[in-house]
């Protein structure tokens, strides 16, 4: 569904190139649940941008459900960001000035969508993460782990093909970073899949699969499955 | 369209909205009335005086000698103007259209006090009087000469005959000015003037008079002391013809001091300095005004897109378009701006309905006020085309940054 060969990211100015992605390449299937980690400074922001397209690459291919996203112009970028992609912030980016429902009304505007649709979607969604029934209420009258949740049911209003979310947790205090995560943890059951950007080890290790970046390139893959057997080991050993 | 939530997000932030939306309307009355006295102005000073203005001027003078005749100098001044080359007729009067001073009386069709009257200039003049003035006689006939008398300055007798415009007639007989002809009107309550002819149009003296198209001519000469000559030449002959009249004069004889020979131009000139001196002031205020709600309009529109940069990124992440992004702060602005112009519409009314009461001036016209709105539309639209561009420009990638 997502597939990056070799993918090139430099950032030039006047006196300095900075490599921020090196021959990155990366597959995600349908349905996988991802999670990508790395320090500050490794490439992870600038991976997400790239794979949410909201950035350009300089060297490599990119296919996102079968479209060379390459040739792309702008118009066509925000299109198919609208459609396939759902965003998940680390500060929510909530409109604050808008309620609840317009919040999550704002991607599904720019579909030619009718208003009876829209209507029915909006509800959907905030009925998902359970605040149907404060849609007419503005996000600072939500605490932060409610606001990521809006941002969770704008992100899944639009039905989009794959969810990336940029260390939704961040903000969140741990019980509140607990019911997110659950929360993410029930829509990749129902089939949806999800990119996760974190530095959180343990969160990673929630998801069946983890990508380290380091330095502009991915330095190691861990799978779930690979993990819980190396803790059986440990634990027969000891 | 994002109407409803643009309006639900401006009702959150309502304060910058209402000061440009209340400089909106504030900039529309002041322009619209502005425009509206501009043009008012601008179409008393297109009136035409009913006079010929282009080859005419208006000598003056005092006779200050021990023998100064006024009489006999009067005539034999006439005669010499008239038998000058490249004079078409010369005439001795009290005033002319635009001069800003001359006579007054009220006239009526019935004797008494009690009689409704209707307030007129009078011009005394003699049978060349149409003829100099250039006025088109449309009905019945000139003055004769047998019919001119001399007037001194403190006399209230009145000659028996009168020229009147066809303004007058249409005032004192009902807008029947046809029937004016061969009637008789009163002067000082119970004097009578048979209406012997009716002239196209000649206005009176003052220019900002609302009865300025109602004037009687008379048949006199005056005996004031001195005598301003209205004097109509050939067609490119004014203007040497006023240097050599006005030095001819004084070789003529001595015993007196000219005051004054102005042209018709220079008069019209003179009349309209403080209309054209307003109209000036007046478009200087619209542009200022223009000029400081446009800006007001950038910089309410640039800091409201700093202020939403990271909004516009994350709009531009969920799916906006570069359009997208530039309709919403067009749709934006355009609501501000409707809210302002509707506003704007009732200010200006009120206004003008202040002005009205105090400068005498007329109801605006309806149509001033869509078009007053849509120039504002306009300028509100322009406006905020730059900062809205410049917000297009605002990359997705924004929404990702966490400064």
């Amino acid at each position: 569904m997502l597939k990056m060969n070799n993918i090139k990211k430099v950032f030039r100015t006047e006196v300095v190139e900075t490599h921020a992605l090196r021959d990155f390449s990366l597959n995600v299937d349908e349905g996988e649940f991802v999670a990508v980690t790395g320090p500050s400074g490794s490439g992870k922001t600038t991976f997400l941008n790239i794979a949410g397209l909201l950035e350009t690459f300089t060297g490599g291919e990119y296919f996102l459900d079968g479209v060379d996203v390459k040739g792309l112009n702008d118009n066509q970028r925000s299109k198919l960001r609208n459609e396939k992609i759902g965003f998940i912030f680390q500060s929510f980016n909530l409109i604050p000035d808008l309620n609840l429902f317009d919040n999550v009304d704002v991607p599904l505007r720019y579909r030619a969508m009718n208003a009876k649709e829209r209507k029915e979607r909006i509800e959907n969604a905030l009925e998902t993460v359970g605040l149907a029934n404060r849609m007419k209420h503005i996000p600072s009258q939500l605490s932060g782990g409610q606001q990521q949740r809006v941002a969770i049911a704008r992100a899944l209003a639009g039905s989009p093909r794959f969810l990336l979310a940029d260390e939704p947790t961040g903000n969140l205090d741990s019980e509140m970073a607990e019911s997110v995560m659950s929360l993410l943890e029930d829509i990749n059951q129902k089939g949806t899949t999800i990119i996760m950007v974190t530095h959180d080890p343990k969160l990673a290790l929630r998801t069946p699969r983890s990508i380290a970046v380091k330095d502009g390139l991915v330095s190691e893959v861990v799978r779930k499955e690979a993990v819980s057997e190396a803790n059986e080991n440990v634990a027969a050993f000891a | 369209m994002e109407i409803k939530p643009i309006l639900s997000a401006l009702s959150r932030n309502k304060t910058g909205a209402l000061l440009i939306a209340l400089q909106i309307a504030l900039t529309m009355t002041i322009i619209v009335n502005s425009v509206f006295m501009i043009q008012h102005r601008q179409g008393q000073m297109d009136r035409e005086s009913g006079i010929n203005e282009a080859d005419t001027f208006i000598l003056s003078y005092m006779g200050f000698a021990e023998d100064y005749n006024e009489k006999t100098q009067l005539i034999e001044d006439l005669n010499f103007i008239r038998e000058l080359p490249g004079v078409v007729d010369a005439v001795q009067t009290n005033s002319a259209p635009l001069t800003g001073g001359g006579w007054s009386m009220s006239l009526a069709t019935e004797t008494g006090p009690d009689a409704d009257d209707v307030g007129t200039a009078i011009y005394f003049v003699d049978d060349h009087g149409v003829n100099a003035f250039g006025v088109n006689l449309i009905a019945g006939r000139n003055f004769t000469a047998d019919e001119i008398i001399w007037r001194e300055r403190t006399s209230t007798k009145w000659p028996g005959q009168g020229v009147i415009t066809k303004a007058l007639a249409a005032d004192l007989f009902e807008d029947d000015w046809q029937s004016a002809l061969g009637k008789t009107v009163y002067i000082s309550e119970t004097q009578p003037i048979n209406i012997v002819g009716i002239i196209d149009k000649m206005q009176a003296p003052w220019n900002g008079w609302s009865g300025v198209e109602r004037t009687l001519l008379v048949p006199s000469y005056t005996e004031f002391g001195g005598a301003r000559i209205f004097i109509r030449t050939e067609p490119g002959e004014r203007d040497r013809l006023m240097t050599e009249i006005e030095e001819q004069l004084v070789a003529n004889y001595k015993g007196r001091l000219i005051r004054r020979v102005r042209s018709m131009e220079e008069v019209r000139t003179d009349s309209y300095r403080s209309h054209n001196g307003m109209n000036t002031i007046l478009k200087t205020l619209i542009i200022c005004l223009t000029v400081v709600t446009a800006l007001g309009i950038v910089g309410l529109a640039s800091f409201s897109v700093n202020r939403r940069k990271k909004q516009i990124g994350t709009r531009r992440a969920l799916g906006a378009r570069k359009l997208d992004i530039l309709r919403y702060f067009m749709v934006e602005n355009f609501l501000i701006t409707t809210f302002g112009v509707v506003l704007g519409a009732v200010m200006t009314i009120g206004l003008n309905m202040v002005l009205v009461d105090m400068l005498d001036l007329p109801k605006i016209d309806w149509y001033y006020i869509p078009a007053g709105m849509a120039v504002l539309w306009f300028i509100g639209l322009m406006a905020v085309f730059g900062p809205a561009k410049k917000a297009c420009q605002i990359s997705p990638a924004l929404a990702t940054r966490s400064v």
